[in-house]
């Protein structure tokens, strides 16, 4: 028993690049589910989606211009990234229109010109490689780089943390004191370009947003305090990586996916059994009597 | 004794001018009332005060420090759906003087019961903010300025669908913040609500504003509050005013 354990959960990692995709994996897994949860709480589960898009066409260009460089692809698609969340607010700023019509316009704009120029200058297999990533292919550049992110992330987050809680619940308190919601807001669509810019080497810029998102919808099922959505949704992209990477290894089939919908299975289980709002948590619906104990 | 003088200021929303000449100074620890007809720029005037609106002309002159300077607006542009406790929405109170960036100390936690007690909201304290009930949600949100210690509070129609009970707790409550020497400006509409609040009265009409006392604004002949807010469109005479 201990040897089929070990056969299937420890062997695998005896590769380097199975190490060096697990260290990678677990980095974006602490530093994505509370951006996720922060984009889910404030009704933006889509525009990390629209982001992924953005940042197509600078990883593009980078590509281009370097060849198969990460650090020059990923500062392009950072740049890209921040130009067009940039362009999207200004624009819904100076229009009036909704933000999320101006990102959807931008996305589309990017991902077609991104899909352009890796088409013009690339064969489809860089293409299926950008768009779809590859984590067993990360190498020690590519790792320094993503946990650098990831670190990056986590302290940024931390230090902007209450302002960003403040700006979600109440942009009118936070207004009252001076404070531009813009700058928070902007400094939180920036921690996304960044995130998505680290995962796009490992999921690909499409599924990148993945381990972001899911965590963050399974883990509303299952708490309703903040910190109890952030440490869960970490905790769920933690097994979901990990145990993503083992299912790509044992059954030879492609990393990015198999841990994404290894995320998602998670998510439906817990559509179905979760704590709250879920399917079972509304049959089992009942009243406390009056004068009952409060439950938090 | 005066922290926050208007100095003949105009105000515009969208290129056209709500208020103008409006010159005037509200007391230190005086609740002040705020009233006119909707459109009359009684928002339009707080959002100036809080510093969210640049004036077309003249000024707001506020001594009160940022981050005493409280603001209940009328549209509540809280999300009910985030998760936050009473406790935690009440604790926020502490960030605008205490920084973003420290943790709470046991002292806030302590005052933060004590708010908690006052407002009669000790038992909610671990209940989502989306679970209240209006009344409980005001109380709330008063718990918020109380944390914050406000000196400067303007409050935009605070006992709109509120239950009699709450109004009368949170009258308390204001009435205790003036006597520490607070200033407060509330919006009201409720001529009975302004009898029993206010020590002076702003009313804003046809895009000027006109400083009365509320006996001015009470019944001419039996010295009651009118049934109907008789909002006196045109300005009685200064000598007229107060002598009701």
């Amino acid at each position: 028993m201990l040897a089929l354990l070990e056969a299937w959960l420890l062997a695998p990692f005896d590769y380097g690049f199975m190490q060096r995709a697990l260290v990678a994996g677990l980095a974006l897994s602490l530093a994505a589910p509370p951006l996720g949860v922060f984009l889910m709480l404030r009704g933006m589960s889509l525009i990390g989606d629209a982001m992924a898009h953005a940042i197509l066409p600078g990883v593009a260009l980078g590509f281009l211009a370097a060849g198969f460089s990460l650090p020059i692809m990923s500062l392009g698609g950072i740049l890209s990234g921040l130009l067009v969340a940039v362009l999207a607010g200004s624009v819904s700023q100076m229009t009036g229109h909704r933000e999320d019509s101006a990102m959807a316009s931008f996305f589309l704009i990017s991902l077609a010109a991104g899909v352009m120029l890796v088409s013009l200058g690339g064969s489809s297999v860089d293409l299926t490689h950008v768009l779809f990533g590859s984590i067993l292919a990360v190498d020690s550049t590519a790792l320094v780089l993503i946990a650098g992110i990831s670190s990056l992330i986590v302290v940024i987050l931390a230090v902007i943390f209450r302002a960003l809680v403040v700006e979600c619940l109440d942009p009118l308190f936070l207004r009252g004191q001076g404070v531009r919601g813009g700058v928070v807001h902007g400094i939180f669509l920036g921690l996304v370009v960044l995130n998505l810019t680290a995962g796009f080497q490992t999921l690909g810029t499409l599924m990148a947003v993945g381990l972001m998102m899911l965590p963050a919808t399974t883990a509303r099922f299952w708490s309703q305090r903040l910190e109890g959505l952030i440490a869960i949704a970490i905790g769920i992209a933690l097994v979901a990586s990990t145990g993503g990477l083992l299912l790509s290894y044992h059954l030879s089939l492609p990393s990015g996916p198999a841990i994404i919908l290894l995320a998602g299975g998670g998510y439906v289980l817990s559509a179905l059994f979760g704590r709250h709002h879920s399917l079972t948590a509304r049959w089992r619906r009942h009243a406390a009597p009056l004068g009952a104990p409060e439950h938090d | 004794m005066s922290r926050l003088q208007l100095h003949d200021l105009q105000l515009a929303r969208g290129g056209q001018t709500v208020l103008e000449h409006l010159d005037g100074r509200f007391q230190d620890g005086a609740i002040t009332a705020l009233i006119g007809a909707n459109g009359a720029g009684k928002s339009t005037l707080i959002a100036a005060i809080m510093g969210m609106l640049a004036p077309v002309a003249g000024s707001v002159e506020c001594r009160v420090p940022r981050e005493r300077c409280a603001w209940l607006p009328q549209q509540l542009a809280l999300d009910l759906t985030f998760p936050m406790s009473v406790e935690e929405l009440i604790m926020t109170g502490t960030w605008p003087s205490h920084g973003g960036l420290k943790g709470y100390c046991a002292a806030h936690y302590r005052r933060g019961r004590e708010i908690m007690a006052r407002l009669g909201i000790s038992h909610l304290a671990h209940r989502p903010l989306g679970e209240l009930s209006g009344g409980q949600r005001q109380r709330a949100l008063l718990g918020r300025t109380l944390m914050q210690e406000a000196e400067l509070l303007l409050l935009d129609e605070p006992f709109a669908n509120v239950d009699i009970e709450t109004v009368d707790v949170l009258m308390e409550v204001l009435r205790d913040m003036a006597r520490q020497g607070a200033t407060i400006i509330v919006v009201i509409h409720d001529m009975e609500q302004l009898a029993r609040l206010a020590d002076d009265v702003l009313l804003l009409a046809g895009g000027h504003g006109r400083w009365v006392s509320p006996d001015a604004l009470l019944d001419h002949h039996s010295g009651l509050v009118p049934r109907v807010p008789r909002l006196p469109l045109t300005f009685p005479d200064a000598s007229h005013a107060g002598t009701a």
